[in-house]
């Protein structure tokens, strides 16, 4: 079954995110995610994630679904305009990838080549709005495409980013613009999953819970330098006590993914690591929803 | 005003190399303003490339380098003066008044600034961008607040996820202005105008060279 009628029959998702390699050697990308093989549901092909030149989103894409894989393509808006966009988008149709995560894209002085020339002709909203019109057989200028696509779309979600009303107009804008799913930033508390499940669903779409496990004290406050209130005490606790940092974090995570699964749609794994784990965990999950009630 | 820093004086000195007497040429309208090439700045240039070797054939200011006729008019022409007594003119007028002398003079015209931004002056030390020139004006829907220039993304449907705290993701020493923009709109009431999807931009209009005609 595809991610899209696993979505649409309400199926509880589970999205791992893959980084293309720095480099052509592809291969070892691929083979690392054996293990998740007709586990996960969908992978997100993040496109030159952090500003730093990764291979393209679109080609990594397309050997995943070779090799048996259903991608979601990211596409973001940092370094193509309206053309490119369109151009990139009816091309990995045309390559067989169907589901797509749009979003605006971290700024270029933020990555490894921060002198580079930012794009952002269109911002996310609009992105999905193109994506949209080229579902509906049109390109954004009116003119018809010889066949249409049919992209599932999806969109992104920081909870802890402000100010509020206007985060939550946004992702409203972006529902209303044709996003079906929405993936969140990593959430580190029960609380704020249901909220943000609870303020997605309620605007239409389906929510896909963002989960990173934390893996040192060093970590932390990098997610806490990038989002000062996802962190909570406990963690930060927990993590400073604990033998094993990685293994705490790790336990966290998915006691987390496990009180998600209990009323979530779905869950976004955004890690690659630990693969064996997080297919071992996958069924433990799954074999524990189908004895469920 | 247009904003511009003066260029390190090294930088100068070598671009003047090739000329022996040189005429400076300040602005008083934004390189004044941002104290980067106004007169005052325009005699230290001078008084440098004196120490160095060069021959000052004058050191003036029309006001605003931007307005041909402030520089040759039929009773007083500054670049006239300043070609017939130099080799070169150095201007530290932005880009702007500085190619409008440069295309009136036969003599070579060096540029010793950077012209920067768009900007308003506060306290008369803090400059910031405040337009990006695009052609194509929001600002009577976002509180009179530029999503355009004042947000490195230019986004103009609300902010970005990267907003946090109240700051910018790009540069965190700066506020996100959208916080600035909803703000504003909760105190005139008027919220309403961000809830409807702002279209793509047409950047016809920021396509240059961009012309100005008056009509007669």
């Amino acid at each position: 079954m595809e991610f899209r009628e696993k979505l649409e029959s309400g199926q509880f998702l589970i999205t791992v995110e893959v980084a293309p390699p720095r480099g052509v050697s592809w291969e070892e990308t691929i083979s690392a995610l054996k293990p998740l093989k007709g586990k996960v549901d969908a992978f997100n092909v993040t496109d030159c994630q952090r500003s730093m030149v990764r291979m393209s989103a679109l080609s990594m894409a397309k050997l995943l679904l070779d090799s048996g894989y259903e991608p979601i393509l990211q596409l973001t808006c940092r370094d193509r305009n309206r053309i490119a966009l369109q151009s990139d988008l009816l091309g990995a149709w045309t390559l067989g990838i169907r589901n797509l995560c749009l979003m605006t894209g971290d700024f270029t002085t933020l990555g490894d080549q921060p002198d580079a020339k930012p794009v952002f002709d269109v911002d996310s909203v609009q992105l999905i709005e193109i994506a949209e019109k080229l579902n509906s057989g049109r390109l954004l200028n009116g003119k018809e495409l010889n066949g249409k696509t049919s992209f599932l779309i999806g969109a992104v979600h920081n909870p802890f980013a402000g100010p509020e009303f206007l985060q939550t107009l946004k992702l409203k804008k972006k529902i209303e613009a044709g996003a079906r799913f929405v993936q969140t930033q990593p959430v580190y508390e029960l609380k704020i999953a249901e909220e943000v499940h609870s303020l997605i669903s309620s605007l239409g779409a389906v929510p896909l819970i963002g989960l990173l496990p934390i893996k040192s004290l060093k970590m932390a406050n990098f997610m806490k330098r990038l989002n000062p209130t996802s962190i909570p005490p406990s963690l930060i606790d927990g993590l400073e006590r604990a033998k094993d940092p990685v293994l705490y974090g790790w336990e966290y995570t998915l006691d987390l993914a496990r009180a998600v699964s209990e009323f979530g749609a779905g869950v976004h794994f955004m890690l690659v690591g630990k693969v064996r784990e997080l297919a071992d965990f996958i069924d433990e999950l799954r074999n524990n929803r189908r004895e469920g009630p | 005003m247009v904003t511009v820093r003066l260029k390190p004086v090294e930088e100068i000195v070598k671009s003047l190399k090739p000329y022996r007497k040189v005429f400076v040429i300040g602005c008083q309208l934004g390189s004044g303003r941002c104290k980067n090439g106004g007169l005052r700045e325009a005699f230290k240039v001078a008084g440098y490339l004196e120490l160095h070797g060069f021959k000052i054939s004058g050191v003036k200011s029309p006001g605003g380098t931007c307005i041909l006729e402030r520089l040759d008019s039929s009773d007083r022409s500054l670049i006239k003066e300043a070609e017939s007594s130099s080799d070169a003119i150095l201007s530290l007028a932005c880009g702007a008044g500085t190619q409008l002398i440069a295309e009136n003079v036969s003599i070579p015209v060096v540029t010793g600034v950077n012209t920067l931004f768009i900007g308003v002056e506060r306290e008369r030390k803090y400059f910031d961008e405040y337009c990006i020139a695009c052609g194509e004006c929001v600002i009577s829907e976002t509180g009179g607040i530029c999503p355009v220039a004042r947000c490195p993304k230019s986004l103009v449907n609300g902010p970005c996820g990267g907003a946090i705290a109240g700051k910018c993701e790009v540069d965190p020493s700066i506020p996100c202005i959208w916080y600035r923009i909803e703000n504003r709109l909760r105190e005139l009431c008027s919220l309403e105008t961000l809830k409807k999807r702002v279209p793509l931009k047409d950047y016809r209009a920021s396509v240059y060279p961009r012309r100005l005609v008056l009509e007669d």
